[in-house]
């Protein structure tokens, strides 16, 4: 009896499992749509002009996807971060059968040059509770190795002053080697300014107009560390009932230290994240030898660190300046705008801007809910030294910020939202 | 003198060319099968050009098949039954795989190309129970290829950097025709009644 059983059931299943599965009916499945997501990537290649420029985090990733399952939407990402990185308008990914069965080749093509390419970009866009709405966007043309750039600013956060008006530049990216880079800028502004400040200042400080020409070389010295030199020649008109105009021409030195390594993860349980140091020194100098009508040096020395791991993402900022002389105002520093102790208000810490700045700031994010924490101190003398501090959360995305910070102080305590992108 | 007569086998010749010439030229093909209206379109292949070439570099490429039907008068909209396929091509296999992606998904592989277009149209079967058997009957079928999405979102994947936002894909969306570069394909056909379908003539 039992065998009888044994042999229905091995007559029933044996067929079963020898005969092929027809393609039709088809299956009722939820599974990927792209059938090659089922292969393998051999390698992945990256050919065309600049392919040797790619970071070394991006090239991590590039090579981390070597070994794992075809998977289109990661490809796209990367494809995207390397146009995004390389500034070209085109990445093509072609994919090809590999040597091993069921593996294939993606390589992704650099495609047209930057001639003749056109860009419209809103490079910063931000509503502050305080100070109301401040924008900047610009357009540019690439042809061959130039850059021509028209732009339009209206910024009531950076400085004492709201400043809006035109800006234009011109830059070529290779000067007979790619160390060497020209850039010319010139803009146009017309100020408006706080009661709080036209309280505080002299007369002769404030000025309705200003025009900046600057011719500035920057010569890459070992990468990552580069250096700027330049001369900024700024002409302003001064609000006094007799139109008068002075100049503040300034030879201005800036020493750039940026590096990149390793990797945010693509892959989730990727250890050690993506490593990313900015850090400056900045010297402006404005001098007779120049013709500038006040005198004065400006030091100025900020360093970011930035850590990204999976869907954390934390930065550590940290500021500090000094001037000595009598510089104008746009050169002074502020804290209490929506970079620096966010919360305060700029007017209320120093009308006028000081000439002794110290900040530091910290910002943790997770999975776009933000939260952050600012110190710092504007002062002209020693003994106006006072720290002040504040915190805040929001949410960031994608360069978006939707925030709300509170002064960290004793009495009404008014807090300060802001929204935007890139500040 | 001898009567010249018409040979038998030429009659027959001649019906069997001009209705494969008929059935060749007919590019939408309506049958019904129990109480199903089929469509089915030989001469109509979507699975080529910039889609293919799509297809043979790995990506999928989404079909937006639209099937309408008009009784009555051509004026009378009857039933719009609307569709997306998924197709894919496997670069080992060099056989197509199709998702059909209305609830449930269906899914055929190991398909030839004309295979994978023939499933497509046999998806869009649609019920003509209710329908007067000698009402008459429009069917338009529409095939559109859909764009990668990446070229349609103005502020979509790359165009947001630490250097701010660039418009120039918006520029570039408003200053192209609509769906000027979307493949796409139309085919029509009728009067035909289901009587007609069900004695064999095809609509």
């Amino acid at each position: 009896m039992c065998k009888l059983l044994m042999i229905g059931i091995f007559a029933v299943v044996l067929p079963a499992l020898a005969l092929p599965l027809p393609d039709e009916p088809p299956n009722q499945e939820t599974g990927p749509t792209n059938v090659n997501t089922r292969l393998i990537v051999e390698s992945v290649q990256v050919s065309g002009r600049d392919s040797v420029k790619l970071s070394n985090p991006l090239r991590s990733d590039l090579d981390q996807v070597a070994g794992q399952k075809f998977d289109p939407p990661l490809l796209e990402r990367l494809r995207d971060r390397i146009k995004q990185e390389l500034r070209v308008p085109e990445v093509r990914m072609h994919v090809v059968k590999g040597g091993m069965p069921d593996h294939v080749v993606v390589n992704f093509e650099i495609g047209a040059e930057r001639e003749k390419h056109f860009a419209l970009d809103l490079s910063r866009f931000l509503y502050h509770s305080k100070q109301g709405w401040s924008g900047q966007g610009h357009a540019t043309v690439n042809i061959h190795e130039n850059a021509f750039s028209f732009g339009m600013v209206s910024d009531g956060d950076r400085l004492s002053e709201r400043f809006a008006g035109i800006q234009a530049g011109f830059e070529r990216r290779h000067v007979g080697t790619d160390r060497l880079h020209l850039r010319f800028d010139f803009s146009s502004f017309h100020e408006q300014w706080n009661q709080a400040t036209l309280l505080q200042a002299a007369p002769d400080e404030i000025y309705r107009t200003r025009t900046h020409f600057s011719p500035m070389a920057t010569v890459v010295i070992l990468e990552p560390l580069e250096a700027s030199f330049g001369v900024d020649f700024a002409r302003y008109r001064l609000s006094l009932p007799v139109a008068k105009t002075e100049s503040s021409n300034a030879v201005v030195t800036t020493l750039r230290y940026h590096q990149r390594w390793g990797s945010a993860g693509v892959h989730q349980g990727t250890p050690g994240g993506e490593h990313d140091i900015r850090a400056s020194y900045s010297l402006r100098a404005g001098t007779h030898v120049l013709e500038s009508d006040p005198v004065f040096v400006r030091h100025q020395t900020e360093a970011r660190y930035r850590l990204r791991r999976g869907h954390q993402d934390l930065a550590v900022g940290f500021l500090a300046g000094r001037i000595s002389g009598r510089a104008p105002l746009f050169e002074r520093f502020v804290l209490g705008n929506a970079e620096t102790l966010r919360g305060w208000n700029k007017f209320s810490l120093d009308p006028l801007g000081a000439s002794h700045v110290a900040h530091g700031s910290i910002d943790y994010s997770y999975r776009g809910f933000l939260v952050f924490y600012d110190t710092g101190a504007v002062w002209d003398r020693p003994e106006d030294r006072e720290q002040k501090q504040s915190l805040g959360v929001g949410c960031k995305k994608s360069g978006f910020q939707l925030a709300v910070a509170f002064p960290v102080k004793s009495g009404t305590v008014t807090p300060v939202f802001y929204a935007g992108m890139n500040f | 003198m001898r009567e010249r007569t018409i040979k038998p086998w030429w009659v027959i010749a001649a019906f069997f060319s001009g209705l494969a010439f008929a059935m060749w030229a007919e590019e939408l093909i309506l049958t019904t099968h129990e109480s199903r209206l089929e469509f089915s379109a030989p001469r109509v292949h979507f699975l080529v050009g910039k889609p293919l070439e799509r297809l043979r570099n790995a990506s999928e490429v989404p079909f937006a098949v639209k099937v309408t039907l008009w009784s009555g008068t051509r004026n009378h909209l009857l039933r719009e039954v609307q569709t997306r396929f998924v197709v894919s091509y496997d670069l080992w296999e060099e056989r197509f795989a199709v998702t059909n992606l209305v609830t449930p998904r269906r899914t055929a592989r190991h398909l030839t190309s004309i295979a994978a277009e023939a499933w497509c149209l046999k998806e869009m079967s649609t019920d003509v129970t209710g329908i007067r058997a000698d009402e008459p009957l429009w069917a338009r079928l529409d095939i559109r290829a859909e764009e990668v999405k990446e070229a349609g979102l103005p502020f979509g994947r790359g165009s947001i950097s630490d250097s701010g936002i660039n418009l120039t894909p918006l520029i570039e969306i408003f200053s192209r025709p609509a769906n000027a570069t979307q493949p796409h394909w139309i085919e029509e056909t009728g009067p035909v009644t289901l009587d007609e379908l069900r004695r064999g003539r095809r609509g």
